[in-house]
Order: structure tokens, then C-alpha cells, then sequence
């Protein structure tokens, strides 16, 4: 049989991803308020990382917590830590059709550290 | 702004030379990833769940108490692994038994002939 990977165990009593805090090996690269492009990378297997976002430029709303990333944990490969972002964008830098009277409109969503490219 | 789109297949395993890098990043497209897609309203019912719904929720969530899977590894099978078909024609907790059922047996809990057996049995306390 597989090896169990009791994912379950170290989240027990503090919660998931709170039980991967500190487990990155540096600091995160991004601040609230930078720029950021959504990279282009492969989505071979899995990813959260939808294709709507790819190539778009959005600014970092929150540095939300510490976690492996989805392509990793999804293999329950928990031995790399990503910092996460919730990242906002204009709708109409999404959607080429949404219309100009909505121009302030924004959508927010969330990726991993490797996902984000700075914008100078 | 890349708005790719999934594909139906033009013909059955298409030759190499019309399968550009293009139509190989159409069809990379994780099923999950529905955002952008051409589609119709849904009729929305106000239904609770059914108790099989219940029970499939209850016994994936065991498993993940058990060592078995983590919620991503459910999510990239239950989203992803399944296919375009299956993630669009199946119930939403239809997806969830079926994973809970195929991890089983990907990590040699149980065998299919088990499984399989096990599925006659139950079919015949109701026939």
C-alpha cells in the first residue's frame, strides 16, 4: 500500500495552511501594492491558476499565508512552502468585451509565489 | 488577456502535423478551469442534498482524517483527473464518490475485482 501521508495530523489543532506557517525558505518577494504579471508557465495535470489570468497585469490586494502550491500538494508533496497572494485586476484588463461603463470593476484571485513575475 | 479555449475533438487522434503547439495548450486546459467559457444560464433548484451526497462528503473527508488524501489531491481528482465528459456530465457529489472510490484503488487499499465485487453484492440486497 502507499505510504499515508497524514496531512491530517500536523493540521490538527491549528488548521490548514496555518500549519505550514514559517516554512518558507525566504521572505516574500512581493509587497501589497506591487504589479505583478501572471506568468505564462505550463498547465499540464493541474494547476488553480486559471487561463484567464495568464499575461495579465494586476496589483497584490493581500500576502495571505505560507502553503506548498496546488501543482505540489496536489501529489501530496508538502517539502516546498510558496508564499500565496490574493492579486486584484481591472475586469476590463480580463475580459476584452466588458463594457467601458463598468470600467471600475475589479475581480480578485489567488496564486502562488511562482506564478507572479514583477512589473516595473 | 489569453483566453484559450477547450476542444472537441475534429476527428478521432489527429496526425501530428495539424496538432500545433496551439491546439496542444486547448487541450492542457484543466476541466476546472471554466472561467471565460462560452455558456447558458443554469435553472437553479432549491434542493438539499440528497443522503448519498451526505454519506460521499462524510466518507471523503475520512479519508483525508485517514492519512489517505489531502483536499488537493481530492480536488485534482475529482476536477481535474476525471475529464471535460465526466467533470461537466456527472453530479456534482458524483465526482467526489467516484474519486473517493478510484483512490482506493490507485493506492492499493482495495483492488478492483473488490470494488467490483463488492458493487454486485450490494446491487443484488436491492434487486
Amino acid at each position: 500500500m502507499t505510504k499515508r501521508s497524514h496531512h491530517a495530523e500536523i493540521a490538527t489543532g491549528k488548521g490548514d495552511p496555518q500549519c505550514f506557517s514559517n516554512t518558507t525558505s525566504a521572505p516574500s518577494k512581493f509587497k501589497v501594492g506591487d504589479k505583478v504579471r501572471i506568468k505564462e508557465l505550463p498547465d499540464i495535470f493541474y494547476t488553480r491558476t486559471q487561463v484567464y489570468t495568464r499575461g495579465a497585469v494586476g496589483e497584490v490586494a493581500v500576502v495571505t499565508h505560507e502553503s506548498p502550491a496546488p501543482e505540489d500538494e496536489s501529489w501530496d508533496n508538502t517539502d516546498h512552502s510558496e508564499w500565496f497572494y490574493i492579486v486584484r485586476f481591472r475586469q476590463k484588463d480580463l475580459w476584452p468585451e466588458y463594457p467601458d461603463c463598468y470600467a471600475n470593476d475589479t475581480l480578485q484571485t489567488e496564486f502562488s509565489e511562482r506564478w507572479l513575475e514583477a512589473v516595473k | 488577456m489569453n483566453l484559450r479555449n477547450k476542444q472537441n475533438p475534429p476527428k478521432d487522434a489527429p496526425y501530428p502535423d495539424i496538432f500545433d503547439h496551439k491546439m496542444f495548450r486547448d487541450w492542457m486546459r484543466t476541466p476546472h478551469d471554466v472561467g471565460g467559457e462560452d455558456d447558458v444560464p443554469m435553472q437553479f433548484e432549491e434542493k438539499q442534498e440528497e443522503q448519498w451526497e451526505l454519506n460521499t462528503y462524510v466518507t471523503c473527508e475520512c479519508l483525508a482524517w485517514r492519512g489517505i488524501w489531502n483536499a488537493e489531491e481530492r480536488r485534482r481528482r475529482q476536477n481535474v483527473d476525471i475529464g471535460n465528459a465526466m467533470y461537466l456530465g456527472l453530479p456534482y457529489y458524483g465526482r467526489w464518490l467516484l474519486a473517493a472510490a478510484r483512490i482506493m484503488v490507485d493506492k492499493q487499499h482495495v483492488t478492483l475485482t473488490e470494488l467490483m465485487n463488492k458493487m454486485e453484492e450490494v446491487k443484488k440486497r436491492h434487486d
